[in-house]
């Protein structure tokens, strides 16, 4: 079988627009989110939230499509594909809000000229929006919208490589998207899930997650081009113990580990660092933090990345690989300073500061609502450094 | 390449003929997993009735993976928590907004069912159900998987004028409810339905051309074409390969994947290979070809 490459990245989040800015913004420590007015009715909620760089919130319809277009033109642009490679390659789209952020704001529109209005009349397939990209980026191969909650573009990405792998497609463009919508916000805010402030997974200070936007892109192939990443595998298990939380126990993160280590090849021993998913709430942190324990007898050093980002959902999978590896292959792996130090309990201790990380195996676990559990693994050769 | 057999097929399908005249689906899920379930919308309850029925048909092994596909998702859902964030001004209730996860469905399946394997979720606009079946195939060659129980549902949202509005249609087209499911296996327990040769995508007609060129084409095939062709090309193609028409789509009300339907009603009424040509507006086809044992 050939070697999935991750050929290249785009990646716009709250640390900023471009691989060069997120991975520069891992020098500083985790920022407090700011408080954004959310639309409810005729009212409004302040509810923290980690929104674009650079990206005001004045022009949701604009700045939603500039914001993605621009982390698939970098993508692309990276990768050097031919117009011919572009046209023919795959489209895999991980989300949870989908054209939501669109959706609300074209209800709310209508509202304002008719009491009668209805939402969803313009447009009502969540497959939509790959094909606004494939129409955008004149893409003819085919599209797969995975909404599958914190895991979709994780397992978007799993199935693109599979694709690549077995000669379906020569390229796939993977893409997770989340977006600043209401629906998010005052879900999970009536899930009493949010903090105001900084997120602390593993950390006995937890106290819930900051929703964040992000938009990331990742061209995959069988080709190394300027890429010294490949992806080595990975596995998508179902977790039946509930729809909101996996099983505290860890079996269930156990299972999807021990698998994607085995599609892998790869020991448990042979990781270098691993990207928790880490979402501050009590239920998932013991459930990775017992599911890791099942797996590795030493761990191997962990990190997470939420909270610099927040909690990304369905662009999470796509989001923190690509700040993941775009921070690895400059040697440093990300550090979060204060969090998890050393006193966690549930024995967790996150990477404090931003260390040299030499070449490796590395794993990145994403677990979400559904049932959805990922695990995949990357490998950095080392052969390059930008 | 390992073959691929068709174990068992499941359907649901219901013409809406009023706002108020859907039927109440609690009884029929009861009926297809063998127990009731609370508090799910009518998307979820039609994934379950579906891939229920399909279940009951051959031994489901508790490591069968589950591929649910839909042309726009839980629009239910979706609706009601639109309504109450927007028009209403009341933040939405925890069940619903954990439910407008699309993956809500595919969960309740794996849960229903008991399965442990993978339980995936993914929208297609004009491909759902092809879209599924070519997931399906890749893990089911590649060994990923063994069992896979793969389905679309559509659901209709009333007011039936609103819901037609939003898919696009005539305001006196007839629409369904719908739950299609097969269950595909490398290594049947019984003697399956039959046998799923191909599932592909292409990026144009030509790429098409290519690919049936490749095929050995005989008599016992039959041609279906999917909603999504327009008449016209659709009898060029019947044309061009000769192939005595299956017609599975006269007579029946709207709803986004009807290619779903196209495999359970060849192997209900026919024998020989089927060969099914889809195409979106943007000019990609899908095929999908099966055969049933004379």
């Amino acid at each position: 079988m050939p070697s999935i490459h991750l050929a290249s990245f785009g990646l716009h989040t709250t640390l900023g627009r471009g691989i060069d800015a997120n991975v520069a913004a891992l020098e500083r420590p985790p920022q407090p989110p700011r408080e954004v007015s959310v639309p409810l009715g005729n009212d409004a909620r302040s509810i923290p939230y980690y929104t674009l760089a650079d990206a005001p919130l004045d022009d949701i319809e604009a700045r939603f499509e500039q914001a993605l277009h621009g982390v698939i033109v970098e993508a692309i642009e990276r990768a050097g594909l031919s117009q011919t490679e572009r046209r023919e390659m795959g489209l895999f789209l991980g989300s949870s809000c989908g054209d939501m952020p669109l959706l609300e704001t074209q209800y709310r529109r209508d509202l304002e000229s008719s009491s009668e209005a209805l939402p969803m009349t313009k447009t009502s397939s969540l497959g939509n929006l790959a094909n606004r990209l494939r129409a955008a980026f004149g893409i003819q191969g085919p599209d797969y919208s995975y909404y599958t909650a914190c895991t979709a573009s994780a397992n978007a990405l799993l199935a693109a490589a599979a694709m690549v792998q077995a000669g379906r497609l020569r390229h796939a463009l993977v893409v997770g998207v989340e977006m600043f919508n209401a629906v998010t916000a005052l879900g999970f805010s009536g899930l009493q899930l949010i903090t105001r402030d900084v997120m602390r997974p593993f950390d006995r200070r937890r106290s819930g997650l900051v929703p964040g936007e992000a938009c990331a892109a990742v061209v995959i192939g069988t080709e190394a081009r300027d890429s010294n990443w490949t992806l080595l595998g990975g596995a998508n298990l179902c977790d039946t113990h509930s729809i909101s939380a996996t099983n505290p126990d860890g079996s269930a993160i156990a299972a999807v580990i021990q698998q994607a280590l085995e599609r892998s090849e790869v020991e448990a021993g042979e990781i270098a660092a691993l990207k928790m998913h880490g979402t501050a709430s009590l239920l998932n942190d013991e459930a990775e933090a017992a599911g890791l324990r099942r797996v590795f007898s030493k761990a191997p050093a962990v990190c997470a990345l939420k909270p610099y980002l927040g909690h990304t959902f369905g662009a999470c999978g796509v989001a923190e690989l690509a700040l993941f590896c775009s921070a690895v292959e400059r040697g440093m792996l990300p550090g979060t300073p204060g969090i998890a130090a050393g006193d966690s309990d549930l024995d967790v201790t996150l990477n404090q500061t931003l260390r040299a990380q030499p070449p490796g195996k590395f794993m990145l676990n994403y677990f979400g609502f559904g049932g959805s559990n990922t695990s995949l693994i990357v490998a950095n050769d080392g052969a390059r450094s930008r | 390449m390992k073959p691929i057999y068709i174990a068992s097929c499941g359907d649901y399908f219901e013409r809406i003929e009023s706002d108020d005249s859907a039927v109440d689906l609690k009884a029929l899920v009861a009926e297809a997993i063998g127990t009731p379930v609370r508090r799910i919308g009518r998307f979820i309850q039609l994934a379950l009735i579906g891939a229920g029925r399909c279940a009951k048909q051959a031994a489901l092994p508790e490591d069968a993976a589950v591929y649910l596909g839909s042309g726009r998702g839980d629009l239910e859902v979706t609706i009601e928590v639109m309504h109450s964030i927007v028009r209403d001004g009341r933040a939405p209730k925890p069940l619903s907004f954990i439910n407008t996860v699309s993956n809500a469905a595919s969960f309740y399946v794996a849960q229903s069912l008991k399965l442990t394997s993978q339980s995936t979720f993914v929208c297609n606009r004009y491909f759902a159900f092809e879209t599924m079946l070519q997931l399906a195939k890749l893990d089911l060659e590649q060994g990923v998987v063994t069992s896979a129980l793969v389905g679309t549902v559509d659901v209709v949202v009333p007011p039936l004028a609103a819901h037609r509005m939003r898919l696009g249609l005539d305001a006196d087209t007839p629409v369904a409810d719908a739950s299609h499911w097969l269950l595909l296996q490398t290594q049947p327990s019984s003697t399956p339905l039959g046998r799923l040769l191909a599932a592909g995508h292409f990026t144009d007609a030509k790429a098409l051309r290519v690919w049936l060129s490749d095929q050995t084409i005989d008599a016992q095939w039959k041609l279906a074409t999917g909603q999504f062709m327009p008449r016209a090309e659709a009898d060029e193609w019947q044309r061009a390969l000769g192939l005595e028409v299956f017609d599975y789509l006269t007579g029946r009300p709207y709803y986004d994947s009807q290619s779903g339907a196209a495999i359970g009603e060849f192997l209900r009424r026919e024998k020989g290979t089927l060969l099914h040509l889809n195409r979106d507006p943007s000019g990609r086809y899908q095929a999908m070809l099966v055969a049933v044992e004379s």
